[in-house]
Formats: structure tokens, sequence, C-alpha cells
């Protein structure tokens, strides 16, 4: 297959930060260029647009979104990139001396063509079990950012937010300013250690004041609102029938709410990573991440990794990686010489810097070790899909030992997430496993599709 | 509940859940015009019991429906990355 019989020259799957900034470093030097999303339009999930037949003022003015936005924009007036978003990539496979991506619209499945691909597929919410969190009313808080954000709904009356993750205060003021009634934000660690935390980091703390005064700020307004934020407070229960009616706290007790929404910090999406046979790595909380070189080379060639999916540090760092895979897949194609491309790729390098060593903060911050140590009661579900509960976990343990043995003798993994939800607390199960059991085998396709679409 | 300031939504459509006539809007998602509905069981679980919708962006699959869209036959889609039509009719509470 000669390079002018495959679609295009490159595909970038995920239209977030990464993959924008990506397009852009081409600058028109490469040629054919599609970019396919599961979302109709452009943003990833930090900037999740509303949808084209709303007109939405004063949509994310945040000091936070201005830079993405300016790079949303630059990307949506970007000659000769083809959009294709509604798309979930099913699977990357070989083809000649490229690349066949498969994709469903929910309609059909269709398969595109490219010498080359990048993987830029983002992260999504790291899911904690609890009982009581498979009741309608529990979702990630990235789920109720993004109703917020894009859909300009609130997904309950009274909501409540718990776990670790920093990032939690800033859906609360979210859903405040959207018309939203917050019960209470509940973070597992302490104010103490997560404040011992911040200052381990004075030069990150340094070149980002504004932005943490903003938080302090935000977090000081809704307690004058009343919303209690507390520390130290760790969920132990989602109460309801039929539907969440509350939330059980450690210290606090019973809160009475109709939405939890936990936020513990996010994974790496590994599905289309680890199914083409990339080197992954154990990511910091849990998940894979992909292993890259300098240009965000994938261990295959032909095959480039950014952002989230190659480890969780946030969108400036993403959009930084973005445009050295840009970079360095101009450079394979020879549209670049080595001199020029690093020319090009110090100044996002050394954005990447700054923004990992913020990120490294809010990691060792927003830590969910604390809750993650400790074990629901046995028959709390492990497995969303398969209803395996961790009792059976903890059975099959007698009798299978690698994560592939328990997926078989129990299910767990087995449903149509694959194990997106439940990997990473089968692994949490078994002490050290991350470091030295490769997961489950990833399987095609990475999303839910109707069979009789791949023959039609 | 959908916010009412800032935005202005797209046509007003309606859309059908398990035989019930709800209101909608151009350029909703189905989750979304679901859970303005308070219908908040997608789907149940192999005890039978209802699901929620759970990382609104296609990566679990708990809000799995059966749509048909048209004349067409029903499809299982994830009902956070479907957007709605008019006319379009939902089944909830399929086990997956």
């Amino acid at each position: 297959m000669s390079a002018a019989d495959f679609d295009y020259d490159l595909i970038v799957i995920g239209g977030g930060p990464a993959g924008q900034a990506a397009c852009l470093a081409l600058k028109q030097r490469l040629g054919r260029v599609a970019v396919l999303d599961e979302q109709q339009r452009p943003g990833g999930q930090i900037l999740r647009q509303p949808p084209v037949a709303f007109t939405v003022r004063n949509w994310l003015t945040g000091r936070d979104y201005r830079a993405l936005q300016a790079q949303l924009k630059a990307f949506e007036a970007l000659d000769g990139v083809t959009w294709l978003g509604g798309r979930s990539v099913l699977g990357v496979q070989p083809e000649g001396d490229g690349w066949r991506v498969l994709a469903s619209d929910g309609a059909a499945v269709s398969g595109f063509t490219a010498r080359r691909v990048l993987i830029a597929t983002g992260c999504y919410d790291m899911t904690a079990p609890l009982p009581g969190w498979t009741l309608p009313g529990a979702m990630s808080a990235g789920a109720v950012q993004a109703f917020v954000k894009s859909q300009k709904l609130v997904p309950g009356r009274r909501i409540a937010l718990a776990g670790a993750h920093p990032l939690q205060l800033l859906v609360a003021e979210q859903i405040i300013e959207a018309g939203g009634q917050v019960a209470v934000v509940a973070f597992t660690q302490t104010l103490t250690s997560a404040l011992a935390k911040v200052f381990r980091h004075p030069r990150a703390v340094l070149s980002n004041l504004p932005r943490l005064l903003g938080v302090m700020m935000s977090a000081a307004r809704m307690m004058r609102g009343g919303v209690p934020i507390r520390f130290g407070d760790r969920p132990v229960a989602l109460l309801g029938d039929s539907e969440v009616t509350g939330l059980r706290l450690e210290a606090s007790g019973d809160v009475a709410c109709d939405t939890v929404a936990f936020c513990f910090g996010f994974l790496p999406q590994s599905d289309l990573t680890r199914a083409a046979g990339l080197d992954v790595g154990p990511g910091r909380v849990g998940g894979w991440v992909a292993r890259h070189d300098d240009w965000m080379r994938s261990s295959r060639a032909g095959l480039y990794v950014a952002g989230e999916t190659v480890g969780v540090k946030g969108a400036e760092a993403a959009s930084a990686e973005g445009r050295i895979a840009g970079l360095g897949i101009l450079l394979d194609a020879g549209r670049l010489t080595e001199s020029e491309a690093l020319i090009e790729a110090a100044s996002p390098r050394r954005r990447r810097g700054r923004a990992l060593a913020f990120s490294a903060l809010l990691e060792d911050v927003g830590d969910p070790t604390a809750f993650t140590v400790l074990k629901p009661p046995a028959d709390t579900i492990i497995c969303r899909c398969e209803d395996v509960t961790l009792g059976a976990i903890s059975q099959a343990r007698n009798v299978a030992s690698d994560p592939g043995a328990i997926k078989l003798a129990t299910r767990c993994g087995m449903g149509p997430c694959q194990g997106r939800n439940c990997e990473h607390l089968l692994l949490q199960q078994l002490p050290g496993a991350a470091d030295t059991q490769p997961g489950f085998r990833p399987r095609f396709p990475a999303r839910p599709v109707r069979i009789g679409d791949f023959t039609a | 509940m959908r916010s009412g300031h800032d935005v202005v939504r797209g046509a007003r459509l309606s859309v059908t859940i398990d035989g019930q006539m709800i209101e909608a809007f151009e350029g909703e998602t189905l989750a979304s015009a679901m859970l303005a509905a308070e219908q908040r069981a997608f789907r149940l679980d192999k005890q039978g019991r209802p699901r929620g919708l759970f990382c609104n962006m296609g990566v679990c699959s708990e809000c799995l429906v059966d749509v048909v869209i048209g004349e067409g036959t029903s499809r299982r889609l994830r009902a956070c990355i479907t957007a709605v039509s008019d006319g379009m009719s939902v089944t909830t509470g399929s086990a997956t």
C-alpha cells in the first residue's frame, strides 16, 4: 500500500487539547488530516462544547479556560483538517505500512486508513466502590461537569460531592452557577495533610499563585453561601432503595441528596493503546499509561500518543504534548529536519515542564490512597457491568491469582465497559499487581457495537 | 433540571420513553432529556435492580437503552452520546 492509497496522511483520535495542538503544529505541512472523536464537536472533556443547536452566553469564561478556548478556536478555523465527530473508535489495526482505524457512529461501522495515527484519547474518572454506588443518582464528578458545561443541565436537585481530588471544588461551583444545589463537598483527606502536601511543591505554588488563590476564594464563597466543605470525611455508603436518597459520611453522618458525584481523580484511556499492543506502564493511581519517546512516538512505528493517555496531568501538559507529537510526525514524514523540529519544540517542552510541576502538586494533594486502602463490605459490587462483588473476587483468589484467571472465574471485566471501571479495583486487591501483572487482555471492539454492523 | 440562564436551546421536540412522551430540545443528548424528565433508571442489572447513568462520556455503558429512530430497527445505544431526534422511541430496563 503506497502513501497515496491511504485515506489520510494522519488520523488523530481525540479532539481534545492534545489532538487540537497536534493539528495546529502541522501548519499545513503534512497533507490530509482527519480527527475522530466520540463527541459531535471538538473540545475534549475539558471544553465539552454545547451542541450547535444551543446558543450559550458566557460559556466557560474562567481564567483557566482562556488559553484552551483560544486553542479550540484556532483549531476550528484550521483548513485541511477533516472533522469526524460522533464516532466511537473501536480499534486501530495495522494495514500495509500504515493503520486502519475502525469506528462506529451508532448506525454503521466504517474504516479509515492512514499512514500515521495519533492516539490522544484523554482520561476518565476513576471509580471508587462503595455500598450503594450502583444506585441511579450515583455518578462521576466528570459526568456532572459535562452535563453542566455542554448541556446546561444540572443532573439532580441536590448534589453531594465526595472524593479526594481538588477538582470537586470547581465542579461544586459550576453546579451552583448553573442554579443547582450542593449538599456537601467532602474530602477524604484532612485539611492539614492537604496543605502540607501543597507546600511540598513551593515552586509550583509560586508560579500558580493566582490559580491557587482562586480555588481558595471559591471555597470561601461557597462556605459563605452555606455549602458545607468537609475534610477528613470519607464517604461510607450511598443510601436509597431504588435511587440515591442520601450519602453517609464517616464524620458528618447522613446527608440528604438525590445525586452523589465521586471525584477521586482520573485514569488514562488505555483501551486503544493496549489493544494495539503498545508498551504501557502502570499509571500513578491506577490504569495504564502509554510509553513514548521525546517526540511522543509509541513503541510501534507510525503510532503516536499524547495527552492524558500517556499520564494524567491536565490540559496544559496535554496541549504541549500534542504540539510535540505534531512536530514528531512532521519529522518522521520528512517535512522537518531534526534541528527545525527541535527549535519548534523548545517552547512546548518548556510549557510541558511547567505544567507537570503543577500537576505533580495536584496529584499529591488529590492522592486518593486514604480512601482506596479501605475495603468496602464483601457484598459491594466491584464490576458494575457483570454485578461481581468484592466477596466473589476474594473467593476466586483462592483458585486464581492473575487478573485474567479471576476474570474467567468471576466474569469481572467481561461486560461492555471491558474493565474500565473494575480492572484497577481488582488490581488493588492483588497487592503489587499493577507493577507485575498485565491486567485484562484488551479485546476488540473498544466500545459496544452491534455485530451485524461489521457485515453490513 | 435544565439551567435557564445564558442559554437558548434548540427546537422543541418530543421523545417517547417507555411509552411516555417527554419534551426535549434539539442538541440534547438522550441522557439529558431523560434526566430532565426525572427518568433516572436506564437499564437493569442482572438481579433486576435499576441502574443509572454513571460516566456521561461513553466509557461505562451504564446508560445503554433500546432506541428506535424513525422506521429503523431497535438499537442498543449509550444515551450519553446519542443525540435526541423528534419521534425517537426509547425503551429502558433491558439487562445488558
